[in-house]
């Protein structure tokens, strides 16, 4: 039995991933589970899917804990305490991460077996924007030993589920084919199937005073430092700036400050909606990848 | 007379006169472009901090998630169906306290009751429509992003005519979408007698916040309908909220108005309202009117009763 957890942002497509690979697998004949962790949507935070792919039928239920692969999306999901990418990896796991920096960076914080590729950039290069299912779906598939005529039937099959045009699906098969192409096919340590123990968990009555918590600080979600979530950073030319307060009062979530009558980008949690981009009347604020 | 007299003081007139004080923080669990957190920031720019949001379950949900808060106001939290009552206890509870002379009368709060169009349309009704009976002292930001958002874009009673959602998917036994009218949520305030309801945008923050520094003198249920842009269920670049927004007032598809005392006037009319079809196309949940044929038929509809609409509107302003 071969486990994969993806984890990725909402509006990646981690959990396109996992079903593009599930339904490539079953193609192949192999009995399948996938599913995402159901959550509340919202794009840029962290999703996670999973893939469960085996020669015999899938008796386990619920989420992985023991992952075989790892698909990153993102690196800075490394650094996110709560989701913690790489958690219940052993020494055998894969762990494949898209990110422009190199694998020798990834390989001593790690300790296992890193395949780091920059898939943003061929997102960006083949479909425009930064999403990617496809690329994810196509490395994975690569990975566990998919025949890449499965791989491109099941990006059909599942694009066409969700009402993808078929110019997005051309687009997106070739993607698939890129990151196919990308790695190379590795051994992988299966874990054995299980037959589930029943284990009834009774849960404790808790006093709603305890049960539902109360925060006594205020506006302390700066703490969480959504800065991760941004794939291009805008950077303010201020020789251009007429301080006309406009990227100021759109940013949705007061990431820009007003100080000493200037904008200023608050990096550490500025998600990188690019509004300010967007409707700066002066066009004064540039767009960088993050990292470059 | 009253409503003549708020016609005239205009309060907030340029983007200059938005204050700069903050009391939304940055970080909560919002999509990147979220126009529901930015109309949020903006009205509690002008209510501050001492000031309780009540939120029914919704996007907001996750706006506070212990330990972490967005908010300098604080925060109670309801489900779906009962803000307003929420609202109501609170507001009891100021009102005793004040009266047994627990807290003295400059110490009282705004309550304001923050939820989506969900709740706001549907599953809340009752509770608001009773709240507004009772003539409660409240605030009510409704953030219409115009399907049931948090749990993946399923259809409410405001969904727009011809838009796509998880439960109204465009196929060959209905190619529109969604093929009923929205709901109109600021005529069933006014009707129910509610003392203020406004229609906002966050893309015409000082049109929304002259609202709101006006409306501080009225006591009673005050609705702030707003219009705000969802990337992900609208299915654009989160970059284009304020834009998806802007054309949605510049053609016509959302009036910025106000109801005082029941005296509707329009804030803002477009001189040369543009074609609705520049708002729809830019949105991924029009797509289908677009791709793969034109449906020129239900694009005309939408416009004829945008039509419809602003000719009603205008000759009678006249």
């Amino acid at each position: 039995m071969i486990k994969v957890r993806f984890h990725g942002r909402g509006g990646q497509g981690m959990k396109t991933s996992s079903r593009i690979l599930g339904t490539a697998a079953f193609l192949s004949g192999f009995f399948v589970q996938d599913f995402p962790i159901y959550g509340a949507e919202r794009r840029g935070a962290p999703v996670v899917a999973f893939t469960i792919i085996s020669k015999e039928p899938i008796l386990e239920r619920g989420y992985i804990f023991d992952p075989n692969i790892l698909l990153i999306s993102d690196e800075t999901l490394l650094l996110d305490k709560q989701t913690d990418p790489t958690k219940g990896m052993s020494k055998e796991s894969i762990v494949f991460i898209n990110s422009n920096k190199n694998e020798d960076y990834f390989k001593e914080k790690i300790g296992a077996k890193v395949i780091v590729e920059d898939l943003t950039k061929i997102a960006l290069e083949v479909l425009g924007r930064p999403i990617l299912s496809t690329l994810i779906a196509g490395v994975a598939a690569k990975l566990v030993g998919i025949e890449q005529k499965y791989l491109e039937e099941a990006v059909k099959e599942e694009l066409e589920q969700i009402g993808a045009n078929e110019e997005m699906i051309r687009k997106n098969i070739l993607a698939a084919t890129i990151g196919y192409n990308k790695v190379q096919e590795v051994k992988i340590e299966q874990t054995e199937s299980l037959e589930p123990e029943v284990k009834v968990v009774e849960v404790e009555y808790n006093d709603p005073e305890i049960s539902t918590p109360v925060i006594s600080f205020v506006a302390n979600s700066y703490l969480k430092k959504t800065g991760t979530w941004r794939v291009f950073k805008p950077i303010i030319k201020y020789q251009k700036c007429k301080s006309c307060r406009l990227c100021y009062v759109y940013c949705p979530e007061s990431a820009i400050k007003w100080e000493n009558n200037f904008p200023v980008i608050d990096y550490e949690n500025c998600k990188g909606c690019l509004i300010c981009v967007q409707e700066c009347p002066l066009k004064a604020i540039e767009i960088v990848r993050e990292g470059e | 007379m009253e409503a003549r007299k708020m016609k005239l003081e205009k309060k907030i007139k340029t983007i200059f006169d938005i204050p700069i004080q903050e009391y939304v923080a940055p970080g909560g669990i919002f999509c990147q472009g979220c126009g529901a957190i930015l109309a949020a920031r903006l009205i509690l720019k002008l209510l501050g901090e001492r000031t309780v949001v009540v939120n029914a379950a919704g996007c907001f949900t996750l706006a506070v998630v212990y330990p972490y808060t967005v908010f300098k106001a604080s925060w109670l939290y309801t489900a779906m169906a009962c803000a307003p009552a929420g609202a109501q206890g609170i507001r009891d509870a100021l009102d005793i306290l004040i009266e047994k002379r627990k807290i003295d009368k400059n110490e009282d709060l705004n309550i304001l009751v923050v939820t989506g169009d969900g709740a706001a349309s549907s599953i809340g009704l009752q509770s608001t429509i009773t709240a507004i009976h009772r003539n409660l002292d409240f605030w009510y930001l409704a953030y219409d992003n115009q399907a049931f958002m948090n749990t993946g874009a399923q259809k409410t009673e405001t969904t727009p005519f011809g838009a796509a959602t998880s439960t109204t998917k465009p196929t060959s036994l209905s190619p529109l979408g969604t093929e009923q009218e929205p709901l109109d949520l600021f005529s069933v305030w006014v009707s129910a007698g509610a003392p203020y309801v406004a229609t906002v945008s966050p893309s015409y923050p000082v049109d929304f916040l002259d609202k709101v520094e006006r409306a501080k003198e009225i006591k009673g249920p005050k609705l702030f309908h707003c219009l705000s842009g969802c990337p992900p269920g609208w299915n654009y670049e989160p970059a284009l909220t304020i834009k998806v927004g802007r054309l949605a007032v510049e053609s016509g598809v959302w009036a910025l108005k106000e109801a005082v005392n029941g005296t509707i006037k329009h804030t803002y009319i477009p001189k040369k309202r543009i074609p609705v079809e520049e708002y729809l196309k830019i949105q991924g949940r029009f797509e289908h009117l677009f791709k793969p044929v034109k449906n020129k038929e239900a694009i005309e509809e939408i416009q004829r009763k945008v039509d419809k609409y602003w000719e009603y509107e205008l000759h009678d302003a006249k």
